[in-house]
């Protein structure tokens, strides 16, 4: 099977599905050559025979948790600190940048 | 009264006596970072104010004598821990302005014991590194070396309590953030076992390894301070639903003999620094004198621990840090011309190079196309672990391993990459560990052994590293500076 290769067209899309801005051609270079040296990591797990295991996707025993099926509301001044902390808001609302854009 | 080498028990006795009051210790404290914390920088922020109020609220009630569980005992803060309406900003850019908006599960239960924050301590940003060189704000030294690094993450944290700016700390722990900087800062070091202490209100790194643990200068203190945060909370899904534990108990008693301590076959295959495999060497004739029984056990996939660590690590990563977009708090780009454009801009511009690119490695091994050959199989890779752990137990009832194989690096250099995979494995399968320090090197560093026990044996943990602890022969009353 191939080896695990970040090209630059990979890390375009790899940053873009991240919604992360690469700056410029420098930064891009430090990217690739240290995502490329962080494949070996996905080599060497290609080694061991792990033919008969599941994938580990707990370390505790899975239960259910529950609980009473209880409105908790939240308290005003929990949603006044939250919208505190808004970098921008109208109201008690967040305001964003416009999402569906004419194409 | 001299307050700085005290342990947390020995302040308690003081406190109960009144020969000693809250506010007096406290204050203790705050002289000792006056001096000290400029040179060491392990804490980012302060809070004299506040926390003289709580101290003298403190000791209203230890006169009354209806204080908590750990009233009027200072503690210092890792920066990922919110505190309701002080700033976390989890040593990053982003989270530079955030003012927490109530307050972490464990910070709730410290403030019912009557725990006093005395500020919050320097990390790696968002514990993204092992030397606390990664935060966006300052850069911690170790108090024994300060032209070494005190590890991390958590290691604004190790180096208060190594330091004796704090007599106790609380710390978070990913692949061994508090552990490995308790042994390069003297100090014990413990993370419990995967789902014994609630997450809530802890800035998340990987949410399959991280857990809440402490730093303190005895076994007993920790487990002081462990029965009093460890329980159930309905708000972090993986805690286990236990009711109180007095994990003190027995401690005093407690004794190594009959039990059987496993040592690594694997430790052969990695190079470790002389110092510490003399002071290793020693700690096991100690244990052996105390009669326990030396197993070896062998664990080979303890060599894919890095892998596995970098791998699954990320994936978590790039899924946790993805609600980091600048919309609901944190900090938002000016410079952007769209949706995603200011998503994208509102990273690139606040997190370090570090955070960046363990984001692009965690989102490209979560790509539908890489996803099977990457994350999927290094959760088997895990399973592998795992297995050979238990397989492991079944022979032993503890791990035993340096804490490091490496001595504190200077700044700018790293450790080699094997240094702390016998404590990172406990991250990768749930599993309670304590750093309790054992010797100075030659060059008067500290040096911490490791214990690793099964999953919820954390009350044997303690009892082991009590045991160990009271033979270390480390001599807790040397001053750092």
């Amino acid at each position: 099977m191939e080896k695990s290769f970040m090209s630059n067209e990979e890390l375009k899309n790899t940053a873009f599905m991240a919604r992360l801005d690469i700056k410029d051609d420098k930064e891009k270079e430090k990217y690739l050559k240290d995502l490329n040296n962080m494949m070996a990591y996905i080599e060497v797990l290609q080694e061991p025979d792990i033919s008969n295991l599941k994938p580990t996707t707990h370390v505790t025993k899975l239960r259910n948790v529950w609980r009473d099926d209880i409105v908790k509301p939240c308290p005003q001044e929990v949603r006044e600190q939250i919208l505190i902390a808004a970098p921008d808001k109208e109201g008690s609302f967040f305001k964003v940048k416009k999402v569906i854009e004419a194409q | 009264m001299e307050t700085i080498n005290l342990t947390i028990e020995e302040m308690q006795k003081e406190f109960a006596k009144g020969a000693l009051t809250s506010v007096e210790a406290v204050k203790n404290c705050y002289k000792r970072i006056d001096a000290v914390n400029p040179k060491v920088k392990s804490f980012l922020q302060i809070r004299k104010e506040k926390a003289l109020k709580a101290a003298a609220e403190s000791d209203a009630k230890i006169k009354a004598k209806t204080g908590g569980a750990l009233e009027g005992v200072p503690i210092a803060i890792k920066d990922n821990f919110m505190i309701k309406g002080e700033i976390m900003s989890s040593a990053s850019k982003y989270l530079e302005n955030f003012i927490s908006p109530y307050d972490a599960d464990v910070i709730e239960k410290l403030k019912k014991a009557g725990a006093v924050f005395l500020g919050r301590t320097n990390m790696d940003e968002f514990a993204m590194g092992g030397s606390t060189e990664n935060s966006a704000y300052a850069k911690t030294a170790n108090p024994w070396d300060l032209e070494r690094i005190p590890g991390g993450s958590s290691g604004g944290s190790a180096s208060a309590v190594g330091s004796r700016m704090a007599p106790c700390a609380l710390g978070s722990d990913t692949g061994g953030s508090i552990r490995q900087p308790a042994g390069f800062c003297g100090v014990v070091g413990y993370k419990p076992s995967y789902g014994l202490i609630s997450r809530y209100g802890i800035c998340a790194l990987a949410s399959s390894f991280d857990q809440v643990g402490t730093f303190s200068h005895t076994v007993k203190g920790t487990a002081k301070i462990v029965s009093v945060i460890s329980g159930k909370d309905y708000r972090d899904p993986v805690c286990e639903p236990n009711d109180y534990i007095d994990y003190t108990d027995g401690l005093d008693n407690a004794s190594l003999k009959n039990i059987v301590i496993g040592v690594p076959k694997q430790l052969n295959e990695y190079e470790t620094d002389a110092a510490i495999a003399d002071a290793y060497k020693d700690a096991l004739e100690r244990i052996k004198k105390q009669g326990a029984k030396i197993i070896e056990v062998n664990i080979p996939a303890y060599k894919y621990v890095p892998a596995l660590y970098k791998v699954i690590m990320c994936a978590e990563v790039s899924a946790n840090i993805a609600t980091f977009d600048g919309i609901r708090y944190g900090y938002r780009s000016p410079n952007g011309i769209s949706l995603n454009d200011e998503y994208a801009k509102s990273r690139a511009e606040s997190l370090g190079y570090e955070v960046k690119k363990r984001i692009l490695f965690g989102t490209y091994v979560l790509g539908a196309k890489n996803y099977y050959r990457c994350y999927h199989q290094a959760q088997r890779v895990r399973t592998l672990l795992i297995n050979q752990i238990e397989e492991a137990y079944k022979q032993c009832d503890m791990i035993f391993t340096p804490a490091s194989l490496q001595m504190p690096v200077k700044f700018g250099e790293s450790l080699r990459e094997e240094s702390d995979i016998f404590i990172m494995a406990a991250n990768l399968a749930g599993l309670p560990g304590i750093t309790v320090p054992c010797a100075f090197s030659p060059k008067n560093a500290p040096i911490g052994v490791h214990f690793l026990a099964k999953r919820l044996d954390d009350a044997n943990l303690f009892k082991a590293a009590a045991a160990y602890e009271k033979v270390a022969g480390f001599d807790n009353s040397k001053l750092p500076m």
